[in-house]
């Protein structure tokens, strides 16, 4: 199998890459805006990039946004000469006004590229375009970090909203049979993200049943909500600080007599975890002894709180929790879409991923299984994979595209670790936008697998 | 001998199932009551006139300890004086080799030690954890600081003559010790004393005298004499005999302000028969502020400044006691403090789920609560009632609004889970309150523009500043601490300079000339 997987690759990932629907469309070269290239170029730049994205929305006037931009330039060596002329409008009223409204327009439109609407209803014309492309959506709710009972309570009331608009938006629109069905059955079509950090203010790393029994009944409501509905939901995993509690929590929660026959539900694993491969056992093993109607989906991703972690880990003297080297976390990333694959239909597969190499490798893995299309679902992140997603449609593969929504305030941390994601040095993305030739986006992961 | 560069010792991983279990293991098997012996030498005297408990369950006896009559307190240092010579002889890499021992002897008992402090202080477990690692930390960092300091200081040479500075331990050295770092502050303390040579005697805090012994212990197990170091369990009188005592050279302290001003009142005075005088080594306490500007992430802010203000019932010296908010964000932080407060559990150290311990003792307890009743009187409580455990030294995690500029509450060190906020119309008036103040220890700053950062660090009179993160959990070679003003003697444990303070300079010149010509 290895060479017939690896020839199914490369015709799946160059079919892929000639579908893309332009070159200059790509996500990154999409910032239409200089400063993405030369931050990724320029650490000092990115970081100050980064700051003023971040305090945009705790900026009080036009002149206090010039303020913060001036001040972070300021801390930036050799500046190219645009951002000499912009320090120099700072020292001006007028000219602060200016700059301060050209950095916040700046923001705001970077952000609308990544968050798709301020509530679910102004997402819904972005979410019924993408459906009549042959993209699912799951929405994914951003909000303020969660401190307070009354914070938590007012997320969970956001997302019960959110279904309700979901699932009678997504009622009205015209069949789509490949984002509907796979071979186990009906796919739900209103999909939501959950964050179960949103869902309590008592996450505690050495504690984690606490935040779990806080987090409980909202996360049971709104499964509740989900299955009268007819939608999905979807657990998001975060840092590693809070694993244990999301992890065991829903599955905790779906193996209440109440929620055998439905909602469709899902957890994420995250592959630059090194320990992936045993939560992955401990997934199964749930899957195995639980009997539900609707498969568990499981969404592989690579995992996005990679700076947090390492930094996290080297500030306690920890080791590191994840694959520090791209390439490791690669080999674990297809080793564990195999046994995904392989242990259907225990579970349903998400691949999440805009690599294209990985993405391919599923594709691959799974037609050599003998599974259809179909029974693999794919997903990408709206702002950054929608050329991959537009070109997977294409091929009539199965899409969702994960949608953030939320006003701009909620929306910076996300923002901010996206961007972050992608000036990376090892970027998929970074190393396409910079015409790393196919043959070496496509070639196999030259790492080491994670010892299972 | 060459030492590998210092690194912290890392804290239990606790976000790991594995290592909760092995902490609760050591819990239950830990032995109490520890008996805490007047240990002179090789002379130990029991006793059971002192008792340590569980502030959680006060009918628990952690510790039955002897208590060290003033007597006792000058055979101790007389004993210590006697072993001085012999130990400032020892060459610095034997002195630093027995710290690194007693390091190794500490972290073969990580667990053990970490209940121990749980225990007996009601330390949450991983503060309990990084509790027992600062002092692994002390005993690895100063061990490495004599071996440094033994090489003296470069001086100018010319020709004909030869220059050279060494520094030289200066004699017993009495510290004294508080309970809330039961093990970090003692050993700190301790080890920077023998790293350079002095002989100790350690007068542990009467409501930690098992984690003292701990000490004492580690001290004799890595190799340091037992003649060197002494354990004097005890109460206020043994302090105060010891800081009388002329043959004590440094007296190490941590702990109360009044403490620490008589001792500093004490030691100015040369005592009968003195032939130097008493250095005195002060951290004493503060009434730490934090900064909020209007473009403060509150996400962030809030969960930190809880932490610093809440985390171990707010009795650490670093503890946040005000927070001064800019007008603009004021109303939108002291909601959302308050409702991140209303779910702190309050409940024993022993429990992982807890966020805020009993404090130390029934006077703490009652201290508490009169300046929470005098901050509901004179301002507002934003903090609903909630339940108590029924026994044990608890106190309700407070908020106060509203109160007046000369309120009590805004001044004195209140050392508990009471945590006060003033608006204020700019930073500006942030930094004119702490200024005003006579303290300075630790403040906080929240603030995204760097300009405001750079402003308020160049305003700031506090020892350790930290900007944009919670203000506790210094960390020994990376955020050397200790307050200035009113708050101490200016001294950093845990930083380089730290060893100065426990050495005298002497300088050695010799002409090298003879006949004219250079020999």
């Amino acid at each position: 199998m290895p060479e017939a997987l690896e020839l199914e690759i490369q015709r799946v990932g160059r079919a892929l890459a000639e579908a893309f629907p332009s070159r200059r469309g790509h996500p990154l070269k999409a910032l239409d805006d200089r400063a993405m290239d030369l931050a990724a170029e320029d650490a000092e730049l990115r970081a100050a990039l980064f700051r003023f994205v971040d305090v945009v929305p705790a900026c009080r006037s036009l002149d206090d946004l010039a303020a913060h931009l001036t001040g972070y330039l300021e801390q930036v060596h050799g500046r190219p000469p645009s951002l000499r002329a912009a320090m120099r409008m700072g020292d001006t009223k007028a000219g602060r006004a200016a700059l301060g409204a050209a950095g916040a327009a700046g923001v705001r439109h970077m952000a609308h590229r990544f968050i798709v609407g301020a509530d679910p209803a102004a997402a819904l014309p972005t979410l019924r375009g993408l459906w009549r492309h042959g993209i699912a959506a799951s929405v994914d709710l951003l909000g303020e970090a969660t401190v307070t009972a009354g914070e938590a309570e007012r997320y969970a009331a956001r997302c019960a909203e959110a279904l309700d608009t979901l699932a009678a938006a997504y009622e009205r629109m015209r069949d789509q049979p490949a984002l509907e069905r796979d071979t186990l059955g009906p796919i739900a079509r209103a999909n939501l993200s959950v964050k179960v950090s949103a869902l309590t203010p008592l996450l505690r790393p050495e504690a984690p049943e606490r935040g779990q029994r806080d987090a409980a009944p909202r996360l049971r409501e709104l499964l509740r909500r989900a299955q009268r509905l007819g939608a999905h939901l979807h657990i998001d995993m975060e840092s590693l600080d809070s694993r244990e509690a999301v992890l065991d929590l829903v599955l905790d929660l779906l193996a209440e007599p109440e929620f055998e026959e439905g909602p469709s539900a899902g957890v994420v694993l995250q592959a630059y975890l090194r320990d992936s491969p045993q939560t992955l056992d401990t997934i199964l093993d749930w899957a195995r002894d639980t009997r539900r109607a609707q498969p568990l989906v499981v969404r592989l991703v690579k995992g996005a709180y990679w700076d947090h972690e390492v930094v996290e880990a080297r500030q306690h003297g920890w080791s590191v929790p994840v694959f520090e080297r791209k390439a490791d976390c690669d080999v674990n990333f297809e080793a564990l879409t195999a046994r995904l694959l392989e242990a259907r239909p225990l579970v349903r597969v998400a691949i999440a991923s805009h690599n294209l190499r990985s993405v391919a490798h599923a594709i691959a893995f799974n037609r050599l299984l003998g599974g259809a299309d179909s029974d693999l679902e794919l997903q990408v992140l709206r702002g950054l994979g929608d050329d991959l997603g537009h070109a997977l449609a294409a091929g009539g593969l199965r899409v969702r595209a994960y949608c953030p929504v939320g006003d701009l305030v909620a929306g910076m941390a996300y923002l901010v670790r996206r961007l972050l994601e992608n000036t990376a040095n090892e970027s998929f993305l970074a190393d396409q936008a910079h015409g790393v030739p196919l043959e070496e986006l496509l070639a196999p992961p030259a790492g080491e697998a994670a010892p299972s | 001998m060459t030492l590998a560069p210092f690194a912290n010792e890392p804290v239990l991983e606790l976000r790991r199932a594995g290592e909760r279990a092995r902490l609760a293991d050591a819990l239950q098997a830990l032995e109490l009551p520890v008996r805490v012996p007047v240990w002179i030498g090789d002379e130990r005297r029991d006793g059971d006139e002192l008792h340590s408990t569980d502030p959680a369950a006060p009918e628990r006896v952690v510790a039955l300890a002897a208590r060290a009559t003033p007597a006792e307190a000058a055979g101790a240092v007389a004993a210590a004086r006697g072993a001085f010579p012999a130990w400032a002889a020892t060459p610095v890499q034997e002195r630093a080799a027995a710290l690194l021992r007693a390091a190794a002897w500490m972290r073969e008992r990580r667990a053990e030690l970490a209940a121990l402090a749980v225990r007996e202080c009601a330390k949450p477990w991983a503060e309990a954890d990084a509790d027992v690692c600062e002092a692994i930390d002390f005993l690895e960092f100063y061990a490495r600081g004599a071996v440094d300091l033994a090489a003296g200081s470069p001086l100018l040479q010319v020709a004909g003559e030869r220059n050279e500075l060494r520094y030289v331990p200066r004699g017993v050295c009495a510290v004294i010790a508080p309970w809330n770092f039961p093990l970090a502050i003692p050993m700190g303390m301790t080890a920077a004393a023998l790293a350079t040579g002095n002989t100790a005697v350690l007068k542990p805090a009467e409501q930690a005298p098992g984690c003292g012994l701990r000490v004492v212990e580690a001290l004799r197990a890595g190799g340091v004499p037992a003649q060197a170091v002494a354990l004097l369990p005890g109460e206020g009188d043994a302090g105060a005999a010891l800081a009388r005592d002329p043959d004590v050279a440094t007296i190490a302290f941590t702990g109360s302000g009044p403490v620490g001003l008589e001792l500093l009142r004490t030691a100015a005075e040369v005592a009968p028969g003195a032939r130097q005088l008493t250095r005195v080594v002060a951290e004493m306490g503060g009434k730490n502020c934090v900064i909020v500007d209007a473009d403060a992430d509150l996400d962030e802010a809030i969960p930190a400044i809880v932490d610093s203000a809440f985390g171990y019932a707010g009795q650490k010296c670093s503890a946040a006691a005000r927070v001064l908010v800019h007008e603009a964000i004021a109303d939108a932080l002291v909601e959302r403090l308050a409702g991140a407060v209303a779910g702190l559990q309050v409940g024993p150290a022993d429990d992982f789920a807890t966020d805020v311990p009993p404090v130390v003792e029934r006077a703490a307890q009652e201290r508490v609560r009169r300046y929470a009743q005098l901050a509901a009187r004179e301002g507002s409580l934003v903090t609903g009632p909630q339940s108590l455990p029924d026994d044990g030294w608890y106190c309700l995690p407070v908020v106060a609004t509203g109160l007046p500029a000369d309120s009590a509450v805004l001044r004195d060190e209140i050392f508990g889970p009471l945590l006060a906020v003033e608006s204020v119309r700019d930073v500006d008036e942030a930094c004119d309150r702490i200024d005003a103040l006579p303290v300075a220890l630790t403040g906080g700053l929240f603030a995204r523009n760097p300009r405001t950062v750079q402003h308020v660090v160049d305003r700031s009179p506090v020892g350790n500043l930290y900007v944009n993160r919670s203000t506790t959990g210094a960390m020994v070679g990376r955020q050397p601490f200790g307050g200035n003003r009113l708050s101490g003697t200016g001294t950093k444990a845990g930083g380089h300079d730290y060893l100065l303070h426990f050495v005298e300079p002497r300088v050695v010149t010799e002409n090298t000339m003879r006949h004219g010509l250079v020999v």
